[in-house]
């Protein structure tokens, strides 16, 4: 019983630091800790005839952190207060809008595949940050591990195409780049952000605990 | 040190939490305790309740360390074979697609936005 609680928390904190450091030393796209990390642990948990349930009993206690970070976005926004301020109307406007379109468009293509409705909803809170998308994403009766993997993929198709967007668009301020890439693609678009300025950054990690709060506001009202 | 440190941060933000997840059970409302916490948070530092070196090192920490957390979450997709077959890879296309539309939108409506912004400060200087 002790083992088996124990060998989720281990054997997620080791890899997980494992995979952090191949990122360090070979930063490229395919070998971030995003996909290296829950890759490594689905082959060996597969390799070695682990399954979920065992895993789980032990790794949910690393879980539960995720509230407590949730908190902790409370510092972000405090410290860019004044930048909030200063961009209300765009940041407010442009959140609530690319918080439309990220559940609408979702919901549409994925209803258009014929995807079960547990499925649909499950993509529906996808672009934003992944605690609050768990939460948001058993509101509207979906499932929560499947969205954390939507969470993950839109983070990795956001670094990839955000630059992209601001190129083809010609998006030249710092608030716009910085506001799209934290909106469409959360913790992954704040770091591509970061990479390309420091107020690019900042905008971006505002507008990704900002679109999650936007998106609980908006779906009590409209889902 | 440094570590009680965090540790003693961590505690007063999960502090929040819990105040936030009752208000959540309490006062039945639709907002998760979590998010609670986190304004209930952002005004106790707004309003110089709590100072920000009480609880700045600890965020940081769980803020940065994010992925960690919803690892054990992710691998769970171990209990959907069918993911890694010709449906995970529309799924993948469907989040392409819509990644690219939330980008564009956004960033048309911000740019749009802070130039109308930008335009009228010139004005008055």
């Amino acid at each position: 019983m002790i083992s088996s609680l124990s060998l989720g928390i281990v054997l997620t904190l080791f890899i997980y630091m494992l995979s952090k450091m191949l990122a360090k030393r070979y930063p490229y796209l395919w070998l971030s800790p995003l996909i290296i990390c829950p890759v490594t642990l689905v082959l060996f948990l597969s390799v070695f005839h682990v399954n979920y349930t065992t895993y789980a009993r032990g790794a949910h206690y690393i879980s539960l952190l995720l509230g407590p970070a949730t908190v902790a976005f409370a510092v972000p926004i405090y410290k860019n207060r004044a930048l909030i301020k200063q961009y209300a109307t765009a940041i407010l406007g442009s959140l609530v809008i690319g918080v439309i379109i990220a559940f609408t468009s979702s919901y549409f293509l994925a209803k258009s595949l014929n995807f079960s409705s547990q499925m649909v909803h499950s993509m529906m809170p996808r672009s934003i940050t992944t605690p609050i998308a768990m939460d948001l994403s058993t509101m509207l009766g979906g499932q929560p591990n499947l969205t954390a993997i939507f969470v993950i993929v839109t983070g990795l198709a956001g670094s990839i195409v955000g630059p992209l967007v601001i190129r083809f668009m010609r998006i030249r301020s710092a608030s716009a780049r910085g506001l799209l890439l934290g909106m469409g693609a959360h913790g992954c678009g704040t770091s591509t952000a970061f990479s390309i300025g420091e107020l690019e950054g900042s905008f971006a990690s505002v507008a990704m605990i900002l679109a999650a709060l936007v998106s609980i506001i908006l779906s009590i009202f409209f889902f | 040190m440094k570590i009680i440190q965090i540790c003693v941060q961590i505690l007063i933000i999960t502090t929040f939490l819990l105040i936030g997840n009752a208000i959540h059970s309490y006062a039945h409302l639709p907002i998760p305790g979590s998010v609670i916490g986190l304004v209930l948070l952002f005004l106790a530092l707004y309003l110089r309740i709590i100072p920000l070196k009480l609880v700045d090192v600890g965020a940081k920490l769980l803020t940065a360390e994010l992925l960690l957390f919803f690892i054990p979450s992710a691998v769970g997709i171990m209990n959907y074979p069918d993911l890694f077959g010709i449906v995970g890879i529309k799924l993948i296309i469907i989040i392409f697609i819509s990644t690219v539309f939330v980008m564009m939108g956004t960033g048309v409506t911000a740019h749009f936005l802070s130039r109308k912004k930008v335009q009228t400060d010139d004005f008055k200087s």
